[in-house]
């Protein structure tokens, strides 16, 4: 262990390239983060081309921090404009907006630094704590523990999705569709090819992450281009103390910090649910305990800080599952999984034990980049308003290029640019319905996985079912799989008869 | 207006003509641009390693950089048909595997290896049979024997079905007079993992090359029965060949190097003299022999001889009765589509139903103007699909940019030098620094 520690802290913290990766990282993770419009998703998505030729230490970096980066930075124009920079902020943008009203943008954003770093090193904490003890749990699991396991994620991330569970579920299945385009992994046999060999290999992941992620949110910036003159009100500027009140409010709410970091990391961990669904539920929490007889302005901003905390925790959360069973706890997980996938790093619990080094280093890189979130953003808040307000109509066909270029530069393919367009106009369609991403995402990531250990698990059997009970660990994990599915119809059952008369 | 718009025009033309100029009048003798050398195989596995080991080396020899592409995917099928049908101007090679005489028997493709120019045999890897430490077969014999008794009730793997590693194990099989549909092939992607089952308990006897078990068999966890050669390696002398074992049977995989046909003798030449100073160097025989892969260096006229008895072999194997019998999996390659499929559309349904598929009503709304910029955005990318190969990135992307900035309405002063710096950035950095081959257009040659 003390040998992979220093390694890992070699690899990191002694890298110098690191320390430039996390820099750049930082200062493109901050920008896309204030930009209304752009995601966290959408700033890993694009990053991904460039991950491609980084070493596997410095492009888990970089995403780490532009990641943490951009989720603080997604604070920065909710506050000053009510617009969330990312979706991360929404479930606190009107309150947060209340102070910038005042005439007081300082004091919200400063309790958002200091609880999104806090919150950050939070989830990094229970990241190392948990991350090895889960990982000797999963050795002990065959194929057949491991198509349940898919089963339960696929299922998590319905459970958790936000409005219709009809469309969650409807992007699930999509999702497991297109995975089953190309040679399926156990027989080597064409499917859903239309001839073309450059399907073979199933729809290239990298293009339709920038698909998804980056073309459809430039679709969707089409819509209300127009009307950027009018948001172009000049923000105020932020004055006054930053740290020190916020720090005084973490002090005084250690209690109500470590429930909304634990529901933050833990709600991470669910697959398909990230940093957006931790704020609400933890904005959600802080209202319902918080005293209203206590001040108003205390009241509120304790309210952003507990959904601060939350969704910064949250980050670190979905690395979990991802790094013991390969299974993402969100649309940027998903994306690392692809990244490692290309570093030939397989994500699971052999990485605990062979690649130690480059576990640590990814706590390392947590901590590393919390820390650095710490001047990054009392910069962005500094620079805030001249950032929020840089013209998307020059940003978007720029970032139009970086779309392409992106999509077309691993494989040097012009048909994986046309991949992308492809999954760039569904992407922007199935949000036009409210039918969210992340569910399509996690099904194009596990369908593969899942095929290929039901068909392994079946073959050793030959084909008779119940061998998906076979063993003890299994039958376990599959019965809990029946009865999640068994209790969201029940549920859904019975709120259909209270609602009939 | 009007009149005050011409100025800024001029301005762009004026700063986008150094840009078009930029990288023209190049008639230099060959090779003089860099040369992209596809590998078939992801990155990082064995194929890729020596893919780009041989491009640096490569480089070092023709003084242009050489850029490993992995074109992956369709188990060889994307990488190995590119490159036979990539220009044959000299500046594509492909590092064909073992999986272009495998690939057309199964009727996966139709590219075969008469679609390709072979340029050198670079390197042979042989497979091999490993068992737990543990397993009660202390020899090749034993397992054979207890396979003879018991059919059907072992399992096996090393690779996807119909992969290198399970034509070798269907062949030992086949030439011992037993059925290769004695021994259940578990269809696993990789040898990697595969051991890993192995060593679970969920195999009984994994079929890979010798570097790919490496640290398995250092450890002494695993057991090698044998390899499918025709001598020793000479890494690890202490692994018996099939044949002292008393068993005819040899298989492995091999990487060469190929070009389309068509290349132009003269490049030709330069090319072959490269790539036989690379093989021959110290340089690439410490690696291979540090890597654990086996050396092997045969010339066009050699290889090509290879190639026609390899194909044969692999030929009368893959189209054998008894390779075919093994071709019977219990859930079939389209059951899992068929109920991802049924399960989406019964949930369609429901969604339409249950009237979920209207338009939410908090939605953005879909104005025509929002519409007309929606449809340029999609556009602009086709008209790049189109344009860039003909054009070249540079003046294609920065017409794209510049359309869009001036569609948003954004002043010329302004939008002439964003495009113009963007788009020089973005090459420099993408094709420059990375290495990635954008389309250099007209001038490219």
């Amino acid at each position: 262990m003390g040998e992979a520690l220093t390694q890992a802290l070699m690899q990191t913290v002694a890298s110098p390239r690191v320390w430039l990766v996390v820099f750049c990282a930082s200062v493109y993770g901050t920008f896309v983060g204030a930009v209304p419009g752009l995601t966290a998703t959408m700033a890993v998505a694009l990053f991904i081309p460039i991950a491609y030729w980084l070493d596997p230490v410095a492009a888990l970096a970089a995403v780490v921090t532009m990641e943490s980066c951009a989720i603080f930075a997604g604070d920065i124009p909710s506050t000053l404009l009510r617009i969330p920079g990312t979706p991360a902020s929404a479930a606190y943008a009107d309150a947060a907006y209340q102070f910038t009203k005042r005439g007081q943008p300082h004091r919200a954003l400063g309790v958002c630094l200091v609880f999104s770093v806090a919150g950050g090193l939070f989830g990094a904490l229970v990241l190392i704590g948990l991350g090895h003890q889960l990982a000797r749990v999963a050795t002990l699991f065959s194929v057949t523990e491991y198509f349940w396991l898919y089963v339960l994620g696929l299922s998590c991330a319905v459970l958790v999705s936000r409005g219709s569970t009809l469309k969650a579920t409807f992007a699930l299945f999509l999702g497991l569709v297109l995975s089953t385009v190309g040679l399926s992994a156990a027989h080597a046999q064409a499917r859903l090819t239309f001839g073309r060999p450059e399907l073979f290999q199933g729809i290239t992941f990298v293009p339709a992450m920038i698909g998804l992620f980056g073309f459809s949110e430039i679709l969707r910036n089409m819509l209300t281009l127009d009307r950027e003159r009018d948001a172009k009100s000049t923000p105020p500027k932020t004055r006054g103390a930053l740290v020190g009140p916020a720090l005084r409010l973490l002090g005084r709410r250690k209690l109500a910090f470590v429930r909304s970091g634990s529901i933050g990391a833990l709600i991470g961990m669910l697959p398909g649910a990230g940093a957006d669904i931790a704020a609400w539920v933890s904005f959600g929490a802080s209202k319902r305990t918080g005293k209203p007889s206590a001040d108003g302005d205390d009241h509120a901003l304790s309210g952003i800080g507990d959904a601060s905390t939350a969704n910064s925790a949250a980050l670190a959360g979905t690395w979990i599952p991802a790094l013991v069973f390969g299974i993402p706890g969100d649309s940027i997980t998903a994306i690392v999984i692809g990244v490692l996938l290309m570093k030939n790093v397989r994500p699971g619990p052999e990485i605990f034990e062979k690649q130690t080094a480059l576990v640590y280093s990814i706590y390392l890189l947590f901590i590393l980049a919390n820390l650095v979130l710490i001047p990054v953003g009392l910069l962005a808040i500094k620079a805030g308003g001249a950032m929020v307000r840089v013209p998307r109509r020059i940003l978007l066909p720029l970032i139009l290029m970086f779309c392409i270029v992106g999509a077309y530069a691993v494989n040097g393919s012009y048909f994986d640019v046309a991949v992308m367009l492809a999954t760039g106009i569904l992407g922007f369609l199935l949000e036009r319905r409210e039918i969210p991403l992340g569910p399509v995402v996690l099904g194009i990531i596990l369908g593969g996985p899942l095929e290929e250990r039901f068909v392994q698990a079946l073959s050793g059997s030959e084909g008779v079912l119940s061998a998906l009970f076979g063993r003890p660990l299994a039958a376990a994990l599959g019965v809990l799989c029946l009865a999640l599915w068994a209790g969201l119809a029940a549920m859904k059952v019975r709120r259909n008869a209270d609602s009939a008369p | 207006m009007n009149t005050n718009r011409i100025p800024h025009i001029v301005l762009a033309a004026a700063l986008l003509l150094p840009v078009i100029l930029a990288g023209c009048a190049r008639s230099a003798p060959y090779p003089s641009q860099p040369l992209v050398l596809l590998c078939p195989w992801t990155a990082g596995g064995g194929t890729d390693r020596v893919a780009r080991h041989v491009a640096v080396l490569l480089e070092r020899e023709l003084g242009v950089p050489v850029n490993v592409v992995n074109a992956t995917g369709g188990a060889g099928v994307t990488g190995h048909t590119r490159g036979a049908l990539a220009r044959p101007n000299g500046y594509t090679l492909t590092l064909v595997t073992a999986e272009l005489n495998m690939l057309h028997w199964r009727g996966l493709t139709n590219i075969a290896h008469s679609a390709y120019d072979p340029l050198m045999l670079i390197n042979r890897d042989d497979a091999a049979l490993f068992v737990r430490d543990d397993a009660p077969w202390a020899s090749l014999n034993a397992l054979q024997e207890a396979i003879g008794r018991a059919p059907r009730s072992l399992k096996a793997s090393g690779t996807a079905y119909g992969g290198i590693w399970h034509v070798a194990f269907a062949g030992w099989l086949n030439a011992v007079g037993l059925s290769p549909g004695d021994v259940t092939w578990i269809s696993i992607n990789g040898a990697a993992p595969a051991l890993q089952e192995l060593m679970a308990g969920g195999l009984d006897a994994v079929c890979c090359s010798v570097p790919e078990a490496q640290a398995l068999l250092e450890a002494g966890e695993i057991r090698c029965l044998g390899l499918m050669s025709e001598e020793r390696l000479p890494a690890f002398p202490g692994i018996p060949t099939f044949r002292e074992l008393g068993v005819d049977w040899a298989m492995g995989t091999w990487r060469g190097l190929m070009l389309p046909p068509g290349v132009p003798e003269p490049r030709r030449a330069v090319l072959l003299d490269a790539v036989r100073a690379v093989v021959e160097s110290r340089d690439y025989q410490d690696f291979v022999a540090q890597a654990g892969f086996s050396p092997t260096a045969l010339g066009p006229e050699a290889f090509a001889a290879f190639l026609a008895e390899n194909d044969a072999q692999m030929g009368a194997i893959l189209t054998s009765e008894a390779f075919k019998g093994v071709d019977t999996p219990p859930v079939g390659p389209m059951a899992f589509p068929y109920l991802a499929g049924a399960l989406l559309t019964l949930n369609a349904l429901a969604l339409a139903f249950s009237g979920q598929l209207r338009r939410p009503a908090d939605l953005e709304p879909m104005t025509r103007p929002g519409a007309a910029r929606i449809a340029l955005v999609i556009g602009v990318t086709l008209a790049y699909l189109l344009l860039a190969e003909g054009l070249g990135f540079v003046p294609a992307m920065g017409l794209a940019v510049c359309v869009l900035l001036w569609r948003f309405r954004v002043r010329w002063l302004v939008a002439a030098p964003v495009a113009a710096l963007a788009v020089l950035a973005v090459y420099q950095v993408f094709a420059g620094y990375l290495g990635v081959p954008l389309p250099r257009g007209f001038w490219g040659g």
